[in-house]
C-alpha cells in the first residue's frame, strides 16, 4: 500500500502514544489539507506541529505533576482532594502558547520546513523500501538519467520561507531538497507518477520560475512560427549572423488547391486546345496544362540576392539547402545579415535556411543533417600568436 | 617637329584656324595630343640588358584584337569536324509575322542572308561574345519586345518626336538585346535604320577629330565615313528609290536637287574629311523624306551627354555635344530635330563607368538617383535641354520562368554546356540569379562549376 504524504489519515506519529491527543483544530487542518493537496507546506507545518504539540501535552503533564509534587519549601502542604473544589482567588495566568513548537529556535520557519521535508523524505524511502525500488543494484544506480534539480536561490528562498538564511542553513534545506528531488527520480523511473507527482507537488514551491528555461539550456528548442506561417531561425558563420524568415511560397499553395478544386485540365489561353494527333478520347487528347511554375524569392536585407551578394559561389551556397531538399521554388526566403564578409554571411544564410527548411518540413531534415547543412561551421579566425608574424606564419629563420 | 617633316609624314600639329577642307598637307590630327611612337636608339655600350627583345617586338606584329570569328560550318571539311556533338541550332526565324503575344518567351534567330545588319552595323561586344558560343544569332523574344514593336509600329505614321524612347532598368536585364530585336524587326519592316551599338566609341577618343570652324563643332570624319559606308550597306534596296531635296555644293563634287540620295553618301565615303558634314546633310535629308519611317537607335545612350575624352588644343576636355555626330543624335533624341516620320530609340548602359548617366539625364528619365542630392547640385542647362521629352521604358528586371527556360534551352541544344539539362538545375540557377538574365548565361550557366 503506497503510503500518501497528504491523506493524513494512516499517517502513523511514532512521537505520540496516546491516540486522539491531537487538538481539535490540528486535525481539522489535516482533514483540510487532505482534501486541497495545494499547501503541503501548511500541511507539513500542521502535521509537524500536531506530532509536536501531542509530544508537548504529554511533556506539560508530567513536567505539571511533577512540579505539583515538588513543592517549594515555604509553600505548607496541602493535600489533592481539599484542592479539587477549591476556587481560586483570579484565574490562573493563561500563557499564550507558541504556534510552532520550534519557536524557540528563532528560526521556526525554517526548522518547520526542513524537518517536514525530512519528514517527507522519511515516508519516502519507506515507501520506496516497500516497493523494492530502494535500494537500487548498482547497475541500476549508473544508468538512472541525470538529475538536475533548479532550486531558488538563498536569497529567494529566505524570502519565501520569511526567515533570514545563511549559507550553511541554505546548503542543508538545498540538501533535503536534492535528497526528495532523487527520490522523485527513482519513483518517476519506476513508473510510479502517482508518488512521484506528489513528491513533485512537495518540491514545486522550492524550484526557481524559469526552471524550465534553465534546463532547456543548451538544448535544441524546436523552431516557432507565427501567425502566417513564417519561421525565424538564426544561422551563423564566422563573425556573421542571419536572420531568416521562411514563408511558403503562395503560387504553389494556391496551384496545388486549385488542381484538387477543378481536377480537370483547362486548355491555355493563347494556343489552341489541341491533344495528341491520332487521339480523340482519353488524357491524350486535352492540350497540357501549362504548369505555373512557382519560384523562389530571397530578399537579402532588402536587396534581391544577385544583386547582395556579386560572387556566384556565395549564391550557389545559400541555394544548396534548396536543392539538397528538392524544395526549389517552395518557399520564399526575408533574410536580415550582419557582420562578417560576404564568405561569412553566405555560410551563415545557408544554415538558417536549412534549419528553416527543417522545421517546415522534418522529413527532409536527415537529408540536411546527412548534407551537414544543419551544422554550424565551427571554424573561425585563429588569433595571432606572439613571436609569429600570424597565426601560424613564423618570422624568417635566422641561423645567428 | 619642322614643317617640312610635318608635310612629308603628313602630321601637323593642330592649328585653330585649320578647318575640314584641307590642303595637300593634312591637318588631320590623330588621338589628339598623343606623341607618334618612336623607334628605340640603339645604345653603342657593351652591356646588353635584354638581348632580343627588340627582334620579339618587330616580330610581334600588330595588336591581337582579342575577338575571333568562327569559320562558317560549311568550310569544316575536315573529318574531326565531322561528329554528331556538333550541331547548328535550328530555330524559327525572327520574322514580323511571327511576333505576337503567342511568340512570347520562344527563342529566334535573325535572318542572315536578307539583312547584313549584324554585320555591317557591328553588335555591342555582350551581345557579340554570345553569338561567339552559339552558332547563330539568335534571340529570345519576350513579352517586352511584343511591347516595343507594337510601339514601333504606332510610331511609323507619326513624326519621331512622338516616339523618343529610352531603354532603361537594372543592369544586365536586357536592354541592348531588346533594341537589336527592334532594329532587326524595323529593318524587316523596311525602316531605314541606323543602328549605333556601342556609343561609347563616339566620345571615347577612339577616332580621329578635326574642328570645323563652319559649325564650331568638331567631326569625327573616319567614323561618320564608316557610319555613311555601313548605312548605305543595310538600306541599300531603299535608298534607291530616294532622292535628295535641296543641293550640296562640296568642293570636290556638287550634289543637285533631285539626285539620288545615294550621290550624297558617296560624297562622303570617298572624300574622308567631308564625311561628317554629308552625315549631317543626310540626316537633314531622312528628317525630311515621308516614304520610309526612319529608325535611329543609340545603344550606351548616356555617354552622349557625358564630357567625351577628345582635348582641345588648351587640354579641356570637349563636350560630347560640341562633337558633330554626336550633337545631332542629342538633337533628334531631345526634339529639336525630327523626322517626318520615325522613332528615336536610345539604351542605358552600366557596363563601362567612365561613362555614367548624368543627374540631368537621370532626372528627365525619372530614374532614382545614384547617391543624395539637391536643388544646390549644378545641373548643366544643355544637358537638360537635350534631354527633354525622353521617355522611360522601364525593362523588367527578371525574366519570367518561360523565358528564362527558352534561354536555358538555346544554351542546351547549342552544346555549350558541360552539365545536362535537368529542371532542378535550371531552377536552381534562375533563383540565383534572382531572374536577372545576365547573371543567368554568364554566371549561372557559363561559370558555374556546380553540377
Amino acid at each position: 500500500m503506497t503510503p500518501s504524504l497528504e491523506s493524513g489519515r494512516s499517517f502513523p506519529l511514532a512521537t505520540q502514544s496516546r491516540p486522539g491527543r491531537l487538538s481539535a483544530r490540528t486535525c481539522a487542518l489535516v482533514r483540510q489539507r487532505a482534501r486541497s493537496p495545494s499547501s503541503s507546506v501548511s500541511l507539513s507545518r500542521a502535521l509537524v506541529s500536531g506530532a509536536v504539540r501531542g509530544t508537548m501535552n504529554i511533556a506539560k503533564q508530567v513536567a505539571g505533576g511533577a512540579l505539583r509534587f515538588r513543592a517549594y519549601a515555604t509553600a505548607a502542604y496541602v493535600p489533592p482532594a481539599s484542592l479539587e473544589g477549591m476556587q481560586r482567588a483570579r484565574p490562573p495566568p493563561s500563557k499564550p502558547k507558541p504556534e510552532s513548537p520550534s519557536f524557540y529556535t528563532g528560526r521556526a520557519n525554517y526548522f518547520d520546513q526542513l524537518l517536514a521535508l525530512e519528514k517527507a523524505a522519511k515516508q519516502t524511502r519507506t515507501a520506496l523500501q516497500e516497493l523494492q525500488i530502494l535500494p537500487l543494484p548498482r547497475f541500476a544506480q549508473q544508468n538512472l538519467p541525470p538529475l538536475r534539480g533548479v532550486w531558488k536561490n538563498k536569497e529567494d528562498l529566505a524570502e519565501l520561507l520569511e526567515v533570514g538564511l545563511n549559507t550553511s542553513r541554505y546548503r542543508r534545506f538545498i540538501g533535503q531538497l536534492n535528497q526528495l528531488n532523487e527520490y522523485r527520480r527513482l519513483a518517476e523511473v519506476a513508473g510510479h507518477m502517482e508518488l512521484a507527482g506528489r513528491i513533485q507537488r512537495v518540491l514545486d514551491m522550492f524550484e526557481r520560475e524559469n526552471k524550465d528555461a534553465i534546463l532547456a539550456q543548451g538544448k535544441r528548442k524546436p523552431v516557432k512560427f507565427d501567425e502566417f506561417g513564417r519561421s525565424y531561425t538564426i544561422g551563423r558563420r564566422k563573425e556573421s549572423t542571419a536572420r531568416v524568415w521562411v514563408i511558403k511560397a503562395k503560387e504553389a499553395a494556391s496551384s496545388s488547391t486549385a488542381a484538387a478544386g477543378q481536377g480537370e485540365a483547362q486548355p491555355p489561353q493563347d494556343a489552341p486546345a489541341v491533344g495528341i494527333p491520332g487521339f480523340t478520347r482519353g488524357p491524350l487528347s486535352m492540350a497540357p496544362t501549362p504548369i505555373k511554375v512557382p519560384t523562389t524569392n530571397i530578399l537579402v536585407n532588402n536587396i534581391p540576392l544577385v544583386e547582395y551578394f556579386p560572387h556566384l559561389s556565395d549564391r550557389e551556397r545559400i541555394v544548396r539547402p534548396f536543392r539538397i531538399a528538392g524544395l526549389l521554388g517552395a518557399y520564399n526566403v526575408f533574410a536580415l545579415v550582419r557582420g562578417g564578409g560576404s564568405t561569412g554571411q553566405s555560410g551563415a544564410l545557408a544554415l538558417g535556411i536549412a534549419k528553416a527548411l527543417a522545421a517546415h518540413v522534418p522529413e527532409v531534415e536527415p537529408l540536411l543533417r546527412k548534407a551537414k547543412m544543419l551544422k554550424r561551421d565551427p571554424r573561425m579566425v585563429e588569433r595571432k600568436k606572439t613571436g609569429r608574424a600570424k597565426s601560424r606564419k613564423a618570422y624568417t629563420w635566422v641561423k645567428r | 617637329m619642322s614643317l617640312v617633316i610635318a608635310l612629308r609624314t603628313g602630321r601637323v600639329a593642330h592649328s585653330n584656324s585649320s578647318s575640314l577642307v584641307a590642303p595637300a598637307g593634312s591637318v588631320i590630327q590623330a588621338r589628339g595630343y598623343a606623341a607618334p611612337v618612336k623607334a628605340a636608339k640603339k645604345v653603342s655600350s657593351k652591356f646588353r640588358p635584354n638581348a632580343g627583345k627588340e627582334n620579339d617586338k618587330k616580330n610581334r606584329g600588330g595588336r591581337d584584337p582579342g575577338l575571333f570569328r568562327p569559320m562558317p560550318p560549311n568550310a569544316l571539311t575536315h573529318p574531326v569536324f565531322q561528329s554528331e556533338y556538333r550541331s547548328e541550332l535550328k530555330l524559327p526565324v525572327y520574322r514580323p509575322e511571327t511576333l505576337t503575344s503567342s511568340a512570347a518567351a520562344k527563342a529566334l534567330a535573325f535572318p542572315r542572308d536578307d539583312s547584313r545588319a549584324l554585320k555591317a552595323f557591328g553588335l555591342p561586344t555582350n551581345i557579340l561574345v554570345d553569338y561567339l558560343l552559339l552558332s547563330t544569332p539568335c534571340s529570345v523574344v519576350r513579352q517586352v519586345t511584343v511591347d516595343v514593336l507594337d510601339q514601333l509600329d504606332k510610331a511609323a505614321q507619326s513624326s519621331s518626336q512622338n516616339t523618343r524612347l529610352v531603354f532603361t532598368g537594372q543592369p544586365g536585364c536586357g536592354k541592348s538585346y531588346l533594341m537589336l530585336q527592334a532594329v532587326q524587326y524595323a529593318i524587316q519592316k523596311e525602316w531605314l535604320t541606323l543602328y549605333i551599338p556601342r556609343g561609347i566609341n563616339l566620345v571615347n577618343s577612339s577616332t580621329p577629330y578635326a574642328y570645323d570652324a563652319r559649325t564650331q563643332t568638331y567631326g569625327q570624319p573616319a567614323y561618320a565615313q564608316q557610319l555613311l559606308k555601313r548605312f548605305a550597306d543595310v538600306n541599300a534596296a531603299l535608298l534607291q528609290s530616294l532622292t535628295v531635296q535641296s543641293s550640296y555644293p562640296f568642293d570636290e563634287r556638287e550634289v543637285q536637287n533631285g539626285a539620288p540620295i545615294m550621290d550624297l553618301i558617296n560624297v562622303g565615303v570617298e572624300f574622308q574629311h567631308q564625311a561628317p558634314t554629308v552625315l549631317n546633310a543626310l540626316f537633314d535629308e531622312l528628317a525630311k523624306q515621308t516614304k520610309y519611317p526612319v529608325l535611329l537607335a543609340v545603344d550606351d545612350f548616356q555617354a552622349l551627354y557625358c564630357m567625351s575624352q577628345y582635348r582641345d588644343p588648351f587640354y579641356r576636355a570637349i563636350k560630347a555635344y560640341h562633337l558633330m555626330l554626336p550633337r545631332a543624335l542629342l538633337e533628334f533624341a531631345s526634339g529639336k530635330r525630327k523626322f517626318a516620320r520615325g522613332a528615336f530609340l536610345g539604351a542605358l548602359s552600366s557596363q563601362n563607368t567612365t561613362f555614367r548617366a548624368p543627374l540631368e539625364l537621370i532626372e528627365s528619365l525619372g530614374l532614382p538617383p545614384n547617391g543624395p542630392t539637391n536643388p544646390y547640385v549644378p545641373r548643366q542647362p544643355e544637358l537638360i535641354e537635350y534631354a527633354k521629352g525622353l521617355k522611360n521604358f522601364v525593362v523588367p528586371e527578371r525574366l519570367t520562368v518561360d523565358e528564362a527556360a527558352s534561354i536555358f534551352e538555346l544554351w542546351q541544344q547549342s552544346k555549350a554546356l558541360h552539365f545536362p539539362r535537368g529542371d532542378e538545375l535550371f531552377l536552381s540557377k534562375y533563383t540565383e540569379a534572382s531572374g536577372n538574365a545576365r547573371e543567368f548565361v554568364e554566371k549561372g550557366l557559363l561559370q558555374t562549376v556546380a553540377m
